[in-house]
């Protein structure tokens, strides 16, 4: 029963890193692969406010954790945004291995490669979670706030102005609309949810080390809203879950351990290329 | 005497850089596409060159048959993926996550065949020293600044003064306009790619040569090259060069004050002052 929890506790937290990726990729349409990164910022900042001298609780550390994550993702975005598109590829890249190098090297802050071990699980409201059960529980309800979060936001005339700006970028600035200001604040809510799930991540694993936080893991982020399907909520939910089925199913076959993480690379990168020749609007999404 | 080493490594890393950024830029400016994978192009280079020098073959023959291979990759990529997605009206978007794809791709199976760890050439004369008072300069690190200047001259003579070079020039500049005078685009795009994928092999075998190999060493390279294609300004490939240049001597002389684990900070710090300040690039085409 356990392994079926953290199944669906991690699931639920890469639902909320698919949201994050959607908005940014799927709705804004910029391309990006630093969501990893705030991601990693967020799990981070939890595990270093649950373990200093004189800890905080989760809730106080995640709000904090989740503004410092809006920050960042406003700060990435906004010089970019001003010029080309292609040019986010280049800030987006370079965020994700400037990320993944203060993860590796500032070894007082974030224990280097070898990560941070012992975070202490969360409390709500001073009752403290322990079991994989409750565990699960305030992950699936940090998934239920973010789904209705996006869904709320698709319904409302800003998820409308978001589409539009897709859709034609000129035609809505020409209609009076502040496009920069969409787009910034799509960011902000991309960078909310990526935090959030960066700090239900280090208190469920209870260990975060830089290699969740990687260009892979990126790469990983983006496979999932490509097969799920990009600017659904759906497309957001099936991505995440077939995904992390994967690699169960590929423990079956007899891969040699060595390898196994190249071959699931290799694979999302399969997926990447088959989704975007075959079917660009992935499972249950709309056309990219 | 360490400013004057630094800046010679800054010089010779900037040259193979420069190569870098002159092929990405031959693509981008033609094809408009943000080619991702290009950095498993310059990757796939440097291991196809060890796999036969470690068979036993002449230095000279691995390096030919890794710009052949390139010349190959990227003309498949080209042909098989950029290509097939044109003709399904592809956005940008797709594009640009297809081309991520094919970037994981061309490094996980680099990584399942020869592992991911490093791995280093066996070629004896490559670590010969020339040194001049206490400054160090090994042959490969000669070879690459030779390499790479004559092959930034010689792109530059090929898109002057040749048919395919005008041609391609002719394409970059008006892709509508060269479809109806019969200078086919499509097959352009081909040549285009496959020209600099070949010419990415040169310092994909060469900096390996001296500082080993990685399946995912390709990106930190591509990026800083992309940077400076950007702030040398999109189109101009002597921009791109010289920007190459300047960004490694700047990074290798921040190696004084700044551990080297950060130089990514310092690539990633101009990129941002050239977004704020000049986002067109330093030579940018007139429009």
């Amino acid at each position: 029963m356990d392994f079926l929890f953290s199944y669906l506790a991690l699931a639920a937290i890469y639902v909320m890193l698919g949201l994050s990726t959607n908005l940014l990729v799927g709705i804004v349409g910029i391309f990006s692969v630093s969501q990893a990164a705030v991601f990693g910022v967020g799990a981070y900042i939890v595990a270093h406010f649950l373990m200093a001298t004189e800890p905080l609780a989760f809730l106080p550390a995640l709000a904090i954790a989740m503004v410092c994550c809006i920050t960042l993702n406003i700060l990435v975005t906004l010089p970019s945004l001003r010029v080309s598109g292609d040019y986010f590829v280049v800030t987006s890249f370079g965020i994700q291995l400037l990320a993944t190098a203060v993860f590796t090297n500032w070894t007082a802050g974030t224990g280097g490669a070898n990560g941070l071990p012992g975070i202490p699980p969360p409390d709500v409201f001073g009752y403290q979670l322990d079991s994989t059960f409750q565990l699960m529980a305030l992950c699936l309800c940090g998934l239920l706030l973010a789904c209705g979060c996006f869904w709320l936001i698709m319904r409302a005339p800003f998820g409308r102005l978001l589409r539009a700006i897709r859709e034609d970028e000129l035609a809505v600035a020409a209609a009076g609309k502040n496009v920069l200001r969409a787009k910034v604040s799509a960011a902000a809510l991309a960078g909310a949810f990526a935090g959030m799930a960066g700090g239900m991540y280090a208190t469920f694993l209870s260990f975060i080390d830089p290699s969740s936080f990687d260009l892979d893991a990126s790469i990983l982020l983006l496979t999932m809203v490509v097969v799920g399907g990009a600017r659904t909520l759906a497309g957001s939910i099936v991505g995440p879950f077939l995904l992390l089925a994967m690699p169960q199913a590929l423990s079956m076959l007899d891969i040699p351990t060595t390898i196994a993480a190249a071959a699931r690379q290799l694979i999302y990168g399969f997926l990447l290329i088959a989704f975007m020749l075959f079917r660009p609007q992935g499972l249950v999404g709309e056309r990219l | 005497m360490l400013p004057v080493q630094l800046l010679i490594n800054g010089l010779v890393t900037g040259c193979a850089l420069g190569v870098v950024a002159v092929s990405f830029s031959l693509i981008y400016a033609t094809t408009k596409i943000f080619h991702v994978a290009h950095a498993g192009v310059y990757t796939m280079a440097g291991y196809v060159a060890w796999w036969l020098v470690s068979r036993g073959a002449p230095e000279i023959v691995a390096l030919l048959v890794a710009i052949a291979a390139c010349a190959l990759l990227g003309a498949l990529i080209q042909g098989g993926l950029y290509a097939q997605l044109a003709k399904r009206r592809a956005t940008h978007l797709v594009v640009l996550i297809a081309s991520l794809g094919m970037l994981a791709v061309i490094q996980n199976i680099i990584a399942a065949v020869f592992t991911p760890n490093i791995l280093q050439f066996a070629v004896p004369w490559a670590e010969h020293v020339v040194s001049l008072d206490t400054i160090r300069v090994t042959y490969t690190q000669l070879l690459t600044v030779v390499v790479s200047l004559a092959a930034y001259a010689g792109v530059m003579w090929f898109a002057h003064h040749t048919i395919l070079g005008k041609r391609i020039r002719a394409v970059a500049a008006n892709p509508f306009l060269a479809e109806i005078t019969r200078l086919r685009p499509n097959a352009v795009y081909i040549y285009v790619v496959a020209i600099a994928s070949a010419i990415v092999a040169l310092p994909g075998v060469l900096v390996p040569l001296d500082l080993g190999l990685q399946p995912y060493g390709g990106i930190t390279p591509l990026l800083t090259a992309t940077i400076a294609m950007i702030a040398g300004g999109v189109g101009s490939i002597s921009g791109a060069f010289m920007l190459s240049v300047a960004i490694a001597v700047l990074q290798n002389l921040s190696l004084l004050v700044i551990p080297g684990e950060w130089s990514i900070g310092i690539t990633f710090f101009i990129f941002v002052i050239f977004m704020l300040f000049r986002p067109t690039g330093l030579f940018a085409a007139a429009r």
